[in-house]
């Protein structure tokens, strides 16, 4: 039990720390992760706004203007969740030579890094409550009902654990790979056409959104925007997405500690 | 006789940067295939749009696709010349390696952002140039036109580096230019849709004010249209205005440096 607490509390000071760290530059975390997703969300806005300009009664696809609006506001409040932590010190910290002290210290590389992403995490989902309360003030967003709403919430921080997974086992490629953002520029990419983040997925070509269906993308943007909007709501859909996210979770897991296990021992601690 | 030394100078920059890039081929393949990638997908999510629409504003499939090649031909040539020295210089003004710049006999800004070349991108440029030519046949260009592309793309990305040249400059008064950079990268996500799609108020900010909407809607839409040159003169005005403010923050911010490493 003693053993439990000590170890609660490196957790929670590493967290404090970690928050502090993010919010020490606040302009730089402005422009660096909430700019980004802003300026997306804006020029989708002006996109769709151009699209449906003067047909007030177009129809796409069963997404009608204000439909067309709500799905690219609860992408915008989704990747804020899931997806804002970009894991970039990782790779750094591998390549410069700075994991040993994780090989010293009582608290390892893993859980040095996973509570700096919680606490970043903290940050996101205080920025997301106020983000939604503006735009539910401003009536822009329809909030489903309580209990969709818990769910779609609980599933998208499931949905930024396996974000972190991901973006984990990239930044230790880099034991083997000088540099690894690249491979984390071009998930992201992947992620973002592929996962219904741009364009809804009823706009693709059937075929391809039968394939998509036999991969995690549809459950990473597409998926949680329509628990949002009340368009999944059966404790069979619901599920579905909760296990397949959960599963490849646990897959990343398993492959980073495997990965770790290899890596370590190619470690050559540049620089000391 | 000054132009000469500085065309010498740039190709050591840009053989030196070659042998570098190279010697991580995994790392180099790797870009070749993202950049890829982002270019279909782009290409793909508008087709995708334009299955269930026929015109965005005043524009067609062939029209709006001609203008986002366009725009991803100057995003390539962009990154194949200029885009690793803006984090580059974010760095050396944090860690103070700028001193080692400015002691170079030769232009500041020169040698802060023409010092990296990313070959990888001039590897894919003809995927970029053979789609533009693809819809430009599309769209019936006319002798003009097709005279007038190489010029507009140079004038187009002439603007897009003065603009970032110019943000870039801020990171002089700031601890961390990281999130400058980040910015610079969101007005090139905003320009690379035509003015149209923009609301009275945003489309005269973002083209007068500060102007990313020009590098692309100025030259393309004349393209299209020669009556619509307006936005051109805007443009070449932009420039000169542009290089103007430039070369003054430039010198003040110098100034204002005071050498993180000394």
């Amino acid at each position: 039990m003693n053993q439990f607490l000590i170890n609660l509390d490196k957790w929670w000071i590493t967290i404090k720390i970690s928050w502090v760290k993010h919010t020490a530059y606040r302009l730089n975390f402005l422009l660096q992760i909430l700019g980004p997703a802003i300026v997306f969300l804006f020029v989708k806005y002006n996109l769709w706004s151009a699209i449906y300009k003067g047909q007030p009664d177009l129809v796409i696809k069963g997404f009608n203007f204000q439909d067309m609006i709500q799905y690219h506001f609860w992408a915008f409040v989704v990747g804020l969740v899931a997806q804002g932590h970009g894991a970039w010190n990782l790779a750094e910290d591998i390549r410069m030579g700075r994991i040993s002290s994780y090989l010293i210290y009582p608290f390892n590389f893993w859980e040095f890094h996973t509570a700096s992403w919680i606490s970043f995490q903290m940050i996101q989902i205080f920025i997301t409550t106020v983000t939604l309360l503006i735009f539910k003030s401003m009536g822009i967003i329809q909030l489903p009902g309580s209990s969709l709403f818990i769910f779609g919430t609980v599933y998208t921080l499931f949905i930024s654990c396996f974000w972190f997974s991901i973006q984990y086992l990239t930044g230790l490629i880099s034991f083997w790979l000088e540099e690894t953002w690249i491979l984390r520029v071009s998930l992201n990419i992947v992620a973002t056409f592929l996962s219904g983040a741009i364009i809804p997925l009823d706009l693709y070509p059937e075929a391809l959104v039968k394939i998509l269906n036999y991969t995690p993308f549809p459950y990473l943007s597409y998926y949680p925007i329509q628990i949002f909007m009340g368009k999944i709501s059966s404790p069979m859909e619901l599920s579905l997405g909760i296990a397949i996210i959960g599963i490849w979770t646990l897959a990343l897991t398993y492959i980073n500690h495997l990965i770790w296990k290899r890596g370590i021992k190619l470690y050559t601690a540049a620089g000391m | 006789m000054l132009l000469r030394k500085y065309w010498e100078v740039y190709k050591k920059f840009v053989s030196t940067s070659v042998a570098v890039e190279t010697s991580f081929r995994t790392s180099f393949i790797l870009l070749i295939i993202m950049d890829i990638f982002f270019f279909f997908s782009t290409i793909t999510s508008i087709r995708f749009i334009y299955d269930h629409v026929a015109t965005i504003g005043p524009w067609n499939k062939d029209q709006l696709l001609f203008f986002i090649t366009f725009m991803l031909m100057i995003d390539n040539l962009h990154m194949m010349i200029f885009s690793q020295s803006f984090w580059e210089f974010s760095a050396h003004l944090k860690t103070g390696s700028l001193d080692y710049i400015i002691l170079r006999p030769m232009n500041t800004i020169f040698s802060v952002f023409f010092r990296h070349f990313r070959a990888s991108s001039l590897i894919i440029t003809p995927l970029f140039i053979g789609h533009l030519i693809y819809y430009g046949i599309s769209l019936k260009l006319d002798y003009l036109a097709w005279v007038m592309i190489p010029l507009f793309v140079i004038l187009s990305l002439a603007l897009l580096v003065i603009l970032e040249f110019i943000l870039s400059t801020s990171m002089f008064w700031l601890t961390d230019g990281l999130g400058i950079n980040f910015l610079r990268m969101q007005f090139q996500q905003l320009a690379r849709w035509p003015n149209f799609i923009y609301q009275s108020l945003t489309r005269k900010v973002l083209s007068f004010v500060i102007p990313i909407l020009l590098i692309g809607s100025g030259p393309v839409h004349f393209l299209i249209d020669h009556t619509h040159y307006k936005l051109l003169l805007y443009m070449g005005v932009a420039v000169v205005a542009g290089l103007f403010i430039l070369a003054n923050l430039w010198k003040i911010g110098l100034r204002r440096y005071d050498s993180a490493s000394s």
